[in-house]
């Protein structure tokens, strides 16, 4: 099997083409690698023994099978099954050009370590050189895997959703099938057809005016509070602090929970009270009036949020060394010249990025819309929609999958949200010491 | 003279403050405790003056003796603890890999990361449905385990190899003269140094399960399966009933636990938090 090559590294594009012609073949016919060889030839002879059902699988994922009202409901042509196999064939797929890329790489680079040294290396020398080098391999290949299945696999899924007609009623797998559209979707959303138009054009708004004010409040909320408990020298800010934590402590579903039986209109705790102290006459529709329910959802999430930030800039402000401020009073600057020019600069700088992922965070803060006012009050376009006053883009899509399944719908406004907020992800990304010294 | 009034006024002032902030956090956690031990069953019948109507014990009876709440509790802390450890050990081990190896596509599939942890998980709802069918995961504990996996690893790979991209590569390379394999510096240098984050990042996944109902809701059907959040939600406070009472009893019996970990912790969180910030 053995044939010769030259340790001057003019043999180096015949190593190459051999393994690019078969996964492994030049670890084995030149390079002396046999289990190695054996292994990616092994990779190939299975991907090769199963490209039929590949095949069928994306011709599958192109047509999204055909209408069969003839057949058996059970054995109809599953148009997401269909769409669901065809992604992670494509998935399958990208793991073996990766492998297939790999092990070019791997037979290049043996070729060259064979024209340094002149000998090849012992089978059980490259073994435990493989072990080493691979170790990045091991330690990806769960993280990678689970990622690429549970989280790349259904996001490009339902990006593709985005351009199917799959909705109720007349496009539901098994009955019936499921097809293409194109951008139509983004169409009806975008501006053809009213009641879904100022429906989208309403909750995306209201998703970003929520996103900014929700980490608005919470931030300097949590500020006002970490600054005056570390200023006001009080023995008791212990005591303070620890009340003030209660918040985070307790599970979002259960307090959003609680805050919503509390302002029940005709029934919670809170109207009620009011109106015994003779404060109001009449019930006050705290969620069932679009306006008061949006400002009810700042004002409890600034209740549920504030105690993580006032954690966080209590932390970032004893990382703030104490000659500054000695300087800064020794200077003759008061309380509030302190806060103004020192603590509030440097705070800031800090946690810009912590301010940028809460601001995600929020626009994606399900829970404490869902559970609160579960996206009502009824406006004028819900009946079409689903989408109520104080509803947001995620909780409009859970209610768009499982109320009234617009999977197609739905899946566009996943693609808004992408869309959205990418920008912010990747200039997180980009100021991170990581990518500024160039590591990456 | 004149110093120390203002002074004093602020003080008051502060105090005032401080006062009334506590009033708005502990208001509804008051209702909570109060709801739980008042006779009446919805948020209608409970008196508006905490613990107005008596004490009683028969939400909490009833919880253990009618509901699977116990049953409840034992999966939340299974798949609580199972997740914790799992993304431990994965989102660890592969922010060591990207912190310290140089590979093809790095830089792209540490922004794919980024860009992945953006998404809530359950955008991709149908898909999870239909994968966790495929391979028998419905209705089974573990499927909501590895669902939960996944979700965890994108943002938790960053934050743990932020963390390591701070500890001195000298480190590993005297271990690596010394002969040592890569896993055994990850294991027994980088994995200690890293603790305070990685302590972090286990108690953040632990705590998520308890609070989530999404997942659940779509992975689990039989009552017996059923997770804390899942459970009390759909089991008290529906559109049809409200048994505001029984849900504040279970809720205060997971909210105890968590404020007495959380009050103990709280030094260690404001160091924790105060340095993952500064290092950014």
């Amino acid at each position: 099997m053995q044939i010769a090559i030259q340790t001057d590294g003019s043999s180096r594009k015949k190593v190459m083409l051999t393994s690019i012609l078969f996964m492994g073949l030049g670890h084995i016919i030149y390079l002396k690698e046999y289990l190695k060889g054996a292994f990616y030839a092994l990779i190939e002879i299975l991907m090769l023994a199963f490209s039929p059902i590949i095949v069928n699988k994306l011709i599958n994922l192109v047509t999204l099978g055909s209408p069969q009202p003839d057949v058996p409901i059970k054995m109809r042509d599953n148009s997401i099954f269909m769409l669901i196999d065809g992604v992670i064939i494509l998935a399958i797929l990208f793991i073996f050009v990766a492998i297939y890329i790999i092990s070019v790489r791997s037979a290049l680079e043996s070729y060259d370590a064979y024209c340094v040294h002149g000998s090849f290396k012992s089978e059980k020398h490259i073994i435990s050189s493989t072990v080493q080098k691979a170790f990045p391999i091991f330690g990806l290949v769960p993280s990678v895997g689970l990622v690429l299945f549970f989280v790349v696999v259904p996001l490009v899924f339902s990006a593709c959703v985005a351009f199917t007609n799959y909705a109720a009623p007349n496009n539901i797998p098994p009955n019936n099938t499921v097809d293409w559209v194109g951008l139509s979707n983004f169409k009806t959303m975008f501006g053809g057809n009213a009641a879904w138009s100022t429906g989208f054009g309403r909750v995306a708004l209201w998703t970003v005016v929520w996103g900014a004010l929700a980490t608005f409040t919470c931030y300097f909320g949590g500020m006002i509070m970490a600054v005056v408990l570390q200023q006001s020298k009080l023995k008791i800010a212990p005591l303070f602090r620890t009340i003030f934590i209660l918040p985070y402590a307790v599970p979002a579903v259960v307090s959003m929970l609680v805050w919503a039986n509390l302002l029940n209109g005709s029934f919670g705790i809170v109207n009620r009270t009011l109106i015994e102290l003779g404060i109001t006459s009449s019930a006050i529709p705290w969620l069932s009036n679009e306006w008061l329910a949006k400002f009810v959802c700042v004002l409890v999430n600034l209740w549920a949020g504030f105690p993580y930030f006032m954690l966080l800039i209590t932390g970032s402000m004893t990382a703030i060394s104490n000659d500054i401020y000695e300087a800064a009073t020794i200077d003759g600057a008061n309380q509030f010249q302190i806060f103004k020019r020192i603590i509030l600069p440097l705070v800031l700088y800090q946690t810009t990025p912590l301010i940028i992922m809460s601001f995600t965070h929020n626009i994606n803060n399900f829970g404490a819309i869902f559970f609160l006012t579960t996206g009502y009050p009824v406006v004028a376009d819900s009946t079409t929609t689903g989408a109520g006053g104080t509803d947001i883009l995620v909780t409009w899509i859970y209610k768009l999958t499982v109320n009234l399944l617009k999977y197609n719908y739905a899946a566009v406004l996943a693609v808004v949200i992408f869309v959205v907020l990418a920008p912010f992800a990747i200039y997180n990304f980009r100021r991170t010491k990581s990518y500024k010294d160039g590591e990456l | 003279m004149n110093h120390k009034i203002i002074r004093k006024f602020n003080l008051t002032f502060i105090l005032i403050f401080l006062l009334g902030t506590s009033v708005f956090v502990i208001y509804p956690l008051i209702y909570v405790v109060s709801g739980a031990f008042s006779p009446g069953n919805s948020i209608a019948a409970l008196s508006i003056v905490p613990f107005g109507d008596g004490i009683t014990l028969k939400h909490f009876e009833y919880l253990f003796n009618n509901t699977d709440y116990l049953q409840w509790f034992k999966n939340t802390l299974y798949v609580a603890v199972c997740t914790s450890l799992a993304t431990i050990c994965i989102a660890s081990l592969s922010a060591y890999v990207f912190s310290r190896f140089h590979f093809v596509m790095k830089k792209q599939m540490m922004m794919a990361m980024l860009i992945l942890q953006i998404f809530p998980s359950f955008v991709g709802m149908v898909a999870i449905y239909v994968i966790l069918l495929r391979i028998g995961g419905l209705d089974k504990l573990w499927g909501l385990i590895l669902v939960y996996l996944a979700g965890n690893i994108p943002y938790n790979t960053w934050m743990v190899k932020s963390y390591i991209d701070t500890i001195p590569k000298s480190l590993d390379e005297a271990a690596r003269i010394d002969g040592a394999s890569h896993f055994k510096i990850f294991r027994s240098i980088i994995f200690p140094i890293a603790r305070p984050i990685i302590i972090f990042l286990g108690i953040s996944s632990f705590t998520a399960p308890w609070m989530d109902y999404i997942f659940p809701k779509m992975v689990l059907r039989s009552s017996n399966k059923q997770t804390l959040a899942l459970g009390l939600y759909s089991s008290f406070l529906t559109e049809k009933k409200n048994e505001f009472t029984n849900f504040a009893a279970g809720a205060l019996l997971i909210a105890i636990p968590f404020i007495i970990f959380f009050v103990i912790m709280q030094k260690t969180m404001i160091t924790s938090m105060g340095g993952s910030a500064v290092k950014e």
